[in-house]
């Protein structure tokens, strides 16, 4: 039953920014030496996990005893679930761990900021996986080879690192050595009305082309719905996360040698795509619209489908929120002519900051390895006691675990299945260009698609743009 | 050295050399504030500093002054500064001063504007280009569109269509700073002498004449004033523009600051971005500079 499981929304930024100030000044208090302030929130020792199967690895979870550890993370409901275990953290290993909710828009200023005059202040962050060669090219992080490798640090048989996703683990990898454990992933897929496309007569799009003509038969602006949207604004994080998606299915190479191409026929192709489906199909203002706005359009019953994360069910089956519970359908990315179909490998995974000493870092580490564990994944998802259970768990087991997905069978038709398959099957490693230059490029690359997307310019014309601007950023 | 030698002397008085102690502390902390983080900036800008290329760093000479000559996209953002700073400055000045003229005109309760006015000024301009962003300019649901709809026009896609944001951005700080210019000119027309009108309209002249050859004339310092500092802030716009644009779409309305700001801290490359920012300085000093020179140019001819 849909009713079984209550998914709760993840959080606008501005409700968020209270709660963590108020955090802050708790945390403050508990600083001048008013401890008791937060018993009353803290969790019984052990409370939401059995710290006994951590107590099985062969490693000292005491090694780091009263270091204390701050971790920079966005204030989405997957992290805030790990803030409410976080207590057992503590109780395992005596290390005072802190995460500091910053907004999705800032975090990796703030990560570079501080990798870069090498303060400390975070010692570690939920990343992006694209800035792994950033973060790598400046020595500003440690690989994990040497922590993982180490017995003192990792019982491998307990941890199983291998278990986590390949897809997240190559992502947080350079040159085939890890720096990141990932924690919480995404697949994107096909999110449509099952209503209304059965009344349509269709069924989820096999091709791209097949989408634009699923998006055109249920489009009727007058009724107030639109066939379909995918994120317009402008952003590396943005229209540049579904756009890489269109490009790969066209059969496009970013990489020609050590030049970065993006003006390619098939380029070209998959940005006219793109302009053509949103400006045909999608509702007024999509050039604006990340995919809260996408998830809100959608829950009120005016969009037709949309192409975006799997977490994003959480929102457009909630029934406090959306209007179109028990009408969703899911499925995989359509195909490209090339054949494929390409979903992103998106995943937020903490690395181990550069500039800590080395007590510190073996606190960062054993947060790393605690938040990373099948432990923590299955404490922070289906056994979570709040309404909210993440389903961006990491590690391939889960996936196979029944608890696992009967609490995904909950969102709508054929969700565990899409989102299985597509982990399994769509994942791509060059979904997006990975280099150093990655922020730049992005950025230049989401300007190109948005100015495509309003008519400043013809597709063409920004796609030759971004490739002269991109010669220069590599060039130096 | 002898104490009758006043302040031209070469060495410093007692006294003065006590007031130079006192005043010192104030002095350091704006030396290290303000003039040290602007000569670190020009510093910068004749560095390459690219987090994304940490090995290519070092002297740059004037590279990127060079690189900023063939920029398109540099001049793209010069134009629409200029832009953005005419209109909105203008548009500050006509209605600033119409609304302060009307208000004249009201016997009592003026004090009730003043309060108004002040309102939009008050707000930090990022709340103010979101509460645009949302409320006012957004499709469908936005005040201005719904508003527009209703009165039978075709919908306006603000935000996301390049003229009208560029229009936009240029309403949202005509609408912030236009009070600006209202609450100075209020105050300079009640200074404003009553003979000097009584004088004209006994010479028979119309409201006109009056506005044109007594009263434009009488608020020409007023005017100036407002237009120089109105003009600086508007070169170096940033935050209302970034909450409600982000300089987008495309780069329809990214003025230099923003893309300066985007070259430091979203593309990384610091030399880079302090050198638009160093060409963003001199402009707005410039401007002015320009601006105070006729000034006290006319001053200084009325005065002879």
């Amino acid at each position: 039953m849909s009713n079984k499981f209550d998914p709760y929304p993840q959080s606008p930024p501005t409700k968020w920014s209270r709660r963590t100030l108020l955090k802050t000044a708790l945390a403050g208090a508990t600083a001048l030496g008013a401890p008791g302030l937060l018993i009353g929130r803290a969790h019984a020792a052990g409370k939401h996990m059995d710290l006994e199967s951590f107590r099985g690895a062969g490693i000292n979870w005491r090694m780091a005893e009263g270091e204390k550890i701050t971790i920079g993370v966005i204030p989405a409901g997957y992290f805030k679930n790990l803030e409410e275990v976080l207590p057992d953290f503590k109780t395992l290993t005596g290390v005072d761990a802190r995460l500091e909710m910053t907004p999705p828009g800032q975090i990796r200023q703030k990560a570079v900021l501080d990798l870069s005059s090498k303060t400390g202040t975070w010692a570690s962050h939920a990343a992006d996986p694209m800035y792994y060669m950033l973060y790598v090219t400046n020595n500003w992080i440690d690989p994990l080879d040497d922590y993982l490798g180490n017995g003192k640090l990792t019982d491998e048989g307990w941890f199983q690192f291998e278990d986590i996703q390949p897809g997240h683990r190559g992502a947080t990898s350079v040159d085939g050595r890890p720096y990141g454990v990932p924690y919480d992933g995404e697949a994107t897929i096909q999110i449509y009305r099952k209503d209304v496309y059965d009344a349509a007569g269709i069924g989820p799009a096999d091709t791209l082309d097949e989408y634009t003509a699923n998006a055109a038969k249920v489009h009727n602006p007058s009724q107030r719905l639109w066939g379909c949207a995918l994120r317009g604004f402008r952003g590396a994080g943005q229209n540049m996360y579904i756009y890489p998606s269109i490009f790969r299915a066209y059969g496009g190479e970013w990489f020609d040698g050590d030049r970065v191409t993006v003006d390619t026929p098939e380029a070209l192709a998959a940005l006219e795509y793109y302009v053509n489906l949103l400006n045909n199909y999608a509702p007024a203002g999509v050039e604006n619209w990340n995919w809260p706005d996408i998830a809100d359009a959608f829950g009120q019953g005016t969009v037709g489908s949309y192409i975006d994360a799997h977490g994003s069910a959480a929102v457009v089956a909630n029934p406090e929120k959306s209007k179109v519970v028990g009408k969703i359908g899911f499925a995989r990315w359509p195909k490209g002519p090339s054949g494929k179909r390409v979903t992103s490998i998106w995943n937020w995974s903490f690395p181990i900051n550069g500039a800590l000493s080395d007590k510190q870092k073996q606190a960062t580490w054993l947060f790393n390895q605690w938040a990373g564990s099948r432990e923590t994944q299955i404490a922070t998802s289906y056994a979570f006691p709040g309404a909210y259970k993440r389903t961006g768990a990491n590690r391939a087991s889960l996936w196979s675990d029944a608890k696992f997905i009967d609490m995904m069978a909950g969102f709508g038709h054929n969700y565990t299945q899409a989102a299985i398959e597509s982990f399994a099957n769509d994942t791509d490693p060059d979904w997006r260009p990975r280099l150093p230059q990655w922020p730049a490029v992005g950025d230049t690359m989401a300007t190109a698609i948005q100015s495509a997307l309003v008519g400043q310019a013809t597709p063409i014309a920004a796609l030759k743009e971004a490739q002269q601007k991109i010669d220069k950023i590599l060039k130096g | 050295m002898s104490l009758g030698r006043g302040p031209s002397g070469g060495m410093l008085s007692g006294e003065r050399r006590f007031a130079l102690l006192l005043t010192s502390p104030t002095l350091l902390v704006l030396l290290l504030t303000t003039t040290f983080p602007l000569i670190y900036l020009v510093w910068n800008s004749f560095q390459t500093i690219n987090l994304a290329m940490p090995f290519l760093d070092g002297f740059a000479g004037f590279d990127n002054y060079v690189d900023m000559w063939g920029d398109q996209r540099y001049w793209h953002a010069i134009r629409l500064t200029g832009i953005y700073t005419v209109t909105s400055v203008s548009l500050q000045i006509i209605i600033g001063m119409g609304l302060a003229l009307l208000i004249m005109q009201i016997p009592r309760g003026q004090w009730i504007f003043r309060i108004v006015a002040i309102l939009p000024i008050v707000l930090a301009p990022v709340v103010v280009g979101l509460f645009w962003r949302t409320l006012m300019l957004s499709p469908n649901f936005g005040l201005v569109d719904f508003l527009l709809q209703w009165l039978g026009f075709e919908q306006v896609n603000w935000l996301g269509a390049p003229t009208p944001a560029l229009i936009s951005v240029i309403i949202i700080h005509t609408w912030q700073w236009t009070p600006f210019a209202f609450l100075v000119f209020l105050a300079s027309l009640t200074a404003l002498p009553p003979d000097v009108y009584e004088a004209a309209k006994i010479d028979k002249t119309n409201a006109l004449q009056r506005f044109w050859h007594i009263t434009l004339p009488l608020l020409r310092p007023a005017i100036v004033i407002v237009v120089i500092m109105r003009a600086m802030i508007s070169l170096a716009a940033f935050a209302a523009i970034f909450a409600a644009t982000g300089g987008g779409p495309g780069t329809a309305s990214e003025i230099l600051n923003l893309y300066a700001f985007k070259t430091s801290f979203v593309e990384l490359n610091f030399g880079y971005g302090s050198a638009l920012a160093v060409s963003l300085l001199v402009i707005t000093m410039a401007v002015s500079g320009l601006l105070f020179y006729l000034r006290t140019a006319r001053a200084t001819k009325t005065a002879a």
